[in-house]
């Protein structure tokens, strides 16, 4: 495999350690915003209904009529006895938003990526093969039309247009009677149905996937082709392509076994980027479809000013991305040679 | 080889995709099927925007939690549909032995769903955590009558709840209150088992037990609550449906899609004007509409120059076109509020009709001249785009555009996000400014006191100690005739002062398929959905 | 300098050029919308009616109102050329601060090198994790409260996103141009420090901006209108929004009243096309492994008559 893989460990190592200040400083920015910007919880809910003084004595019960310095201590500290606490305005344990929601999150992202994949890869070898011919141009505008269409426009479209003679579901993530037969084993919704075997269940939570995947596949899919396209025009200008071309290797081998190979490779670099700009654009696309997951919580809070959920959930998001992309780099270590450490 | 491979994963996911498509689409339409136990009445679904905060009667102060917590638990005292006076619920009688005292008789046998007995130390129980747990977002500030007043450390006040035998309660207020009756039948006052929920603080909503027409039995919060009918209520409420299925939205348009497609049976707030009125063409559902309590109003600041200014607020008062504003801006789904206290309470008069009449320019005119205020006046009118929905801002674009057409007036408008919003108008930064209300109760004393007396709780500087003076006499006077003649003087005495001019009156409206019943009974003033009351016919 | 930004757009050549071109045609079109955009809405972009006849309401497109009328009375057509405006200098505000700020952090972090370098890296490389329109939403906030939610707030919750990105470029090619020996002659001829930066890492690092600018730019439109989206941008008494407009439209369109969302949907989906393009074009030739060069044409001289063969494969 790759030289120096007696060091891959302690790269590893490092990485992990550098999480932990990343995390930090991502928490405190977090923190100092929220609580610089006007408003907090209590007026949120309910300003327009009590006093000053009733609105005081309720901010006075949460503590937030402490100095700044105390309430950020006093946060790191439960934190670090990863003792994250509940929201402030529905008193729900903060891990448990991350348990219950998270799961169509992923399920959602996971398919929406899949799709992506499927329409994107295929689509940008075949323009990078046929560099500026018709369907070179035609892919290419597919993909920059794709990427600049806004999901909320698009999925309002596909809402009337699409799902609704077609019959599909338009929202959510299952019917309620579904949400209510399927027990919570691993708090994934699609996950769970398929393990509780009721096949009902399962088609109902599939269907109710397809619409926001696809629309959200399909906006994600510009970025692949356009990647992957670049990627093969950079790889047919190699050494080793026109060496092959001069043994007399057919054409069509050439660019299947050598070079669409080696363009793939960076897919996978691509793909832990994109996972932050997904989960950064999980409000809009789960908003749009009324989908349960962290982007629809995320932004709720958000509106009610609950500052320890929305800690809690741009801190996982982002320890989400660090992770995705520490495994992205291991990945690439693995694979590509020319990364050394 | 990728390729090969890749085309194929791509045929047979399209192909996958393409079956659950068909067999999917038969049964994407909800509702009718699984779930429920009873072979009579089918399971049902309510589609709603309204959030949750907390299924303990302790930790809410919203319509969505206390909606569920009407049908989970029972309460001394409820509101019927279309009745603005409550009706005996777990109690069988609530009686006023004098306007500071309230007994209250417990019915006989009652059970909570998980089979302990309810009795008065289970009613003394739920107040006294309610006030002593003072959650942040509870409504324990409603339980004033019954506070020791300790803003330090809130508990019952003395002797204020006795419980002489097992099915007897007395209430001593702290003053005269002829509206505590009308408190007992609020969700605050839920009656929860002492046996299952903490003394001092919330139980978790999975786990919260009552003795009312519904049990719990599946919560996720954001998305759906699921009901199912308690066999053992034995009062007036029982509910007509073995299940109900509530599933929350976060916007209007998914909601509006749902019940056009009827993947819900009923879609009740919030719905904008464009949805409810694309909806009175739709084949299979109704738009059912009843009274509302919702109110929608302007506020002088009168601690500024403009404010303070009686014939400019007079003035303002004569110009407003509240027909054109429900019009334009709401699409006709609102009623023009001609009175603080709205239509359907007792002792409700149209004082401001009775005072400025049609909108008229020349009449404003006159008003400001007689003053002798020079015109143009110029003055900041503040609104918030985002608290009350978008159809706010069109409400203060139009009033700002008709009171700048007068000639009379030069308005500018400024706007705030909510959080924003409520600093400013406390710091004086609006002269006239937007605010919205619910009430807490169905008595016209929530719509004054808590406007007009010394400054309301929105400090807007204005106080009359005649105005005082009749709210004292309002709340303690027992006999209703009398006391609709107070609360009359008091609608006139502010449309005399103009401390705020109400704007509309919101209407209590649902969407509901055509095989729903008893839906139109429930939307009344109180905004209580009744879900116990409705049923779907096959 | 100004040659050296412009020299990307002289070298393309084939379709690249084709596709610049085409981008680069629709942005101006915008800009001219947005610069002359008095002129040529007819009516303003709050406008409700003319004198005491108010507009219909959600009218559709028609001979007076071209894109028809919305919920709100106003004019469509207006609202998108204003729009155009708003959209064009927000953004250009936004990337013109974050460029300004990312290129002068990434020169001075690049060049100092040691732990202020790594902090930096540090702190950009957290900015840059974060999820970007969370960090634009929370900024709408903050900036809301003393900047009055208008324009130059919007743009200021923009900036800080894109910082990132051009504090990395610029950073690496600086560090990596640290070390060339022309730097290091310089050093040797005594040029201070900022001459260094100023005279001689600048203008190396400035190539990659405007590929990234335009990109930036595109991402910044849609950040823009998701905003607006959002409800937490720009207020339609301030100015015209897209991603405002698509809000209010959203009911209307279950309604079957299309053009008050299809039209300010379609202008925020052309403008980020063109950007895109406009980058995209730029990328395939500033990128050299990507450029296709122009072919000249080889001119042989005349083959003089001789035994010798002179003919040399042209390659």
């Amino acid at each position: 495999m790759s030289a120096g893989s007696g060091s891959l460990p302690r790269y590893i190592v490092q990485r992990l350690l550098l999480i932990i200040p990343m995390v930090w400083l991502l928490l405190t920015i977090v923190f100092l915003l929220l609580r610089v910007a006007p408003g907090d919880p209590v007026s949120a809910s309910v300003g327009d209904r009590l006093s000053q003084e009733a609105l005081d004595v309720r901010r006075a019960a949460l503590g937030l009529d402490r100095p700044l310095i105390v309430q950020y201590f006093d946060y790191l500290g439960d934190v670090l006895t990863l003792d994250f606490g509940n929201t402030i305005s529905d008193n729900r344990p903060i891990t448990s938003i991350i348990t219950d929601n998270g799961g169509a999150t992923l399920t959602l992202t996971v398919g929406a990526f899949v799709i992506a994949m499927l329409i994107g890869i295929p689509l940008g070898l075949m323009a990078g093969r046929r560099r500026d011919t018709v369907g070179d141009v035609a892919i290419r505008t597919f993909g920059v039309v794709t990427y600049a269409a806004p999901v909320f426009f698009i999925g309002l479209m596909m809402q009337l247009w699409v799902a609704a003679p077609l019959g599909w579901p338009t929202s959510d993530i299952a019917s309620p009677i579904t949400k209510f037969e399927v027990e919570p084993v691993t708090h994934i919704l699609l996950v769970d149905a398929f393990l509780s075997g009721n096949t009902e269940a399962i088609g109902d939570v599939l269907l109710h996937h397809l619409l926001p995947c696809l629309t959200l596949g399909l906006l994600l899919s510009g970025v692949f082709i356009r990647l992957v396209r670049v990627n093969v025009l950079q790889t047919l200008k190699g050494d080793y392509v026109e060496a092959a071309r001069a043994r007399g290797i057919a054409e069509k081998h050439v660019i299947r076994r050598h070079a669409f190979r080696n363009a793939l490779v960076p897919v996978i670099t691509v793909i832990g980027l994109q996972v932050a700009l997904t989960l950064s654009g999980a409000v809009l696309t789960e908003r749009t479809f009324n989908w349960p997951g962290l982007g629809t919580q995320l932004y709720n809070y958000l509106i009610a000013r609950d500052y320890a959920a929305v800690q809690g959930i741009i801190t996982f998001f982002a320890l989400v991305v660090v992770l995705v992309s520490l495994v992205i780099d291991i990945v690439n270590a693995l694979i590509d040679p020319r990364v050394r450490y | 080889m990728n390729r090969r491979r890749g085309l194929l994963a791509l045929a047979s996911a399209g192909a996958m995709l393409v079956t659950l498509a068909a067999c999917g689409g038969s049964d994407s339409g909800g509702g009718s099927e699984g779930g429920g136990t009873d072979a009579s009445g089918e399971p049902w679904i309510l589609g709603t925007t309204e959030s949750v905060t907390a299924l303990d009667p302790a930790g809410s102060y919203d319509f969505g939690s206390w909606n569920l917590q009407y049908s989970i638990y029972e309460q001394l005292l409820s509101i019927p549909a279309g009745e603005a006076e409550p009706v005996p619920d777990a109690a069988e009688s609530c009686d006023y032995d004098d306007p500071q005292t309230v007994t209250c008789t417990l019915r006989e046998g009652l059970k909570f769903s998980n089979g302990n007995d309810l009795t008065s130390s289970d009613v003394l129980f739920s107040m006294q955590r309610n006030i002593e747990i003072a959650d942040p977002n509870g409504s324990s500030v409603l339980l004033g009558q019954i506070s020791n007043g300790d803003a330090e450390a809130p508990a019952l006040a003395d002797g204020a709840i006795e419980t002489p035998d097992d099915l007897t309660v007395v209430f001593h207020l702290n003053a005269p209150d002829t509206t505590f009756l009308k408190l007992l039948s609020t969700a605050t006052t839920s009656i929860v088992d002492e046996d299952t929920f903490p003394a001092d603080k919330l139980l978790d909503d999975s786990q919260v037990v009552g003795s009312g027409p519904f049990k719990l039995s599946q919560y996720k919060p954001g998305e759906q609550a699921v009901l199912e009918a308690n066999e053992g209520y034995d009062g007036e409420r029982a509910a007509a449906s073995p299940q109900v299925f509530i599933q929350y939205y976060n916007d209007p348009s998914p909601l509006k899609q749902a019940i056009e497609a009827q993947d819900v049976d009923i879609a009740w707030r919030t719905l904008s004007p464009t949805d409810l009125n694309d909806l009175e063409g739709a084949d299979g559902v109704e738009v059912v509409k009843g009274e509302g309590s919702e109110f929608r109003y302007w506020v002088w600041q009168t601690a500024t120059k403009v404010g303070g200014d009686k014939a400019i607020r007079q003035a303002v008062a004569q110009l407003i076109d509240r027909d054109t504003i429900a019009q334009d801006a709401y699409d006709g789904t609102v009623t023009p509020a001609y009175s603080i206290v709205p239509p359907g309470f007792g002792g409700q008069k149209d004082s401001f009709k009775e005072a400025y009449g049609e909108p008229s320019v020349d009449a404003a005119k006159k008003i400001l001249d007689d003053a002798g205020v020079k015109t143009p006046v110029s003055f900041t009118l503040g609104y918030t785009p985002t608290h009350y929905g978008p159809n706010a801002v069109d409400e203060a674009t139009e009033f700002a555009a008709q009171l700048n057409d007068s000639g009379l007036f030069d308005v500018k408008t400024e706007d705030a996000e909510w959080e924003e919003y409520q600093t400013l108008y406390k710091e004086n930064a609006y002269d006239l400014f937007i605010l919205g209300w619910y009430p807490d109760i169905l008595d016209a004393d929530n719509y004054l006191s808590p406007f007009v007396r010394d400054g309301g709780f929105y400090a807007n500087n204005y106080s009359n100690p005649e105005v005082n003076k009749l709210l004292d006499q309002e709340l303690a006077e027992t006999d209703t005739a009398a006391r609709d003649e107070i609360i009359g003087q008091l609608q006139d005495i502010v449309a005399e002062d103009v401390p705020l001019i109400p704007s509309w009156n919101g209407e209590n409206v649902a969407v509901a398929t055509d095989q729903m019943e008893g839906v139109e009974e429930t939307l009344d003033p109180t905004y209580i959905f009744r879900l116990w009351e409705i049923s779907k016919s096959s | 300098m100004f040659n050296r930004l412009l020299s990307p757009f002289r070298s393309t050549t084939g379709l690249a050029r084709w596709i610049l071109l085409t981008g680069v045609v629709i942005t101006v079109v915008f800009v001219v919308l947005a610069v002359f955009a008095p002129w040529i809405a007819p009516f303003d972009f709050n406008q409700r009616g003319i004198g005491a006849d108010k507009f219909p309401k959600m009218a559709p497109p028609s001979g007076e109102h071209w894109f028809g009328t919305s919920d709100q009375f106003f004019d469509v057509f207006s609202r998108v050329v204003y729009g155009a405006r708003t959209a064009l200098t927000v953004v250009a505000l936004s990337v013109l601060f974050s460029v300004v700020i990312g290129v002068l952090l990434g020169l001075l972090s690049g060049y100092l090198g040691g732990w202020p370098d790594r902090v930096m890296v540090f702190v950009m490389d957290a900015l840059y994790a974060f999820p970007s329109l969370l960090l634009a939403i929370v900024f709408s906030f903050l900036l809301s409260g003393p900047l009055g939610g208008g324009v130059v707030a919007a743009a200021l919750s923009l900036t800080t996103i894109y910082i990132p990105q051009y504090f990395r470029v610029v950073r690496n090619t600086t560090v990596s141009a640290r070390e060339a020996t022309y730097i290091e002659a310089a050093r040797a001829l005594g040029a201070k420090d900022s001459t260094i930066m100023g005279r001689y890492l600048f203008g190396n690092v400035i190539q990659s901006v405007p590929v990234i600018g335009t990109l930036n730019a595109a991402d910044a439109i849609g950040t823009l209108a998701a905003l607006g989206f959002l409800g937490l941008g720009i207020q339609p008494n301030e100015a015209a929004e897209w991603g405002y407009d698509l809000s209010r439209a959203l009911d209307d369109a279950s309604a079957g009243i299309w053009w008050t969302s299809f039209f300010p949907g379609m202008a925020i989906v052309v403008l980020v096309v063109a950007l895109t393009l406009v980058g995209e074009g730029l990328n395939e030739t500033i990128n050299p492994s990507l450029r296709k060069r122009r072919i000249r044409k080889v001119v042989l001289p005349p083959r003089e008559a001789s035994t010798t063969s002179t003919e040399g494969g042209v390659r």
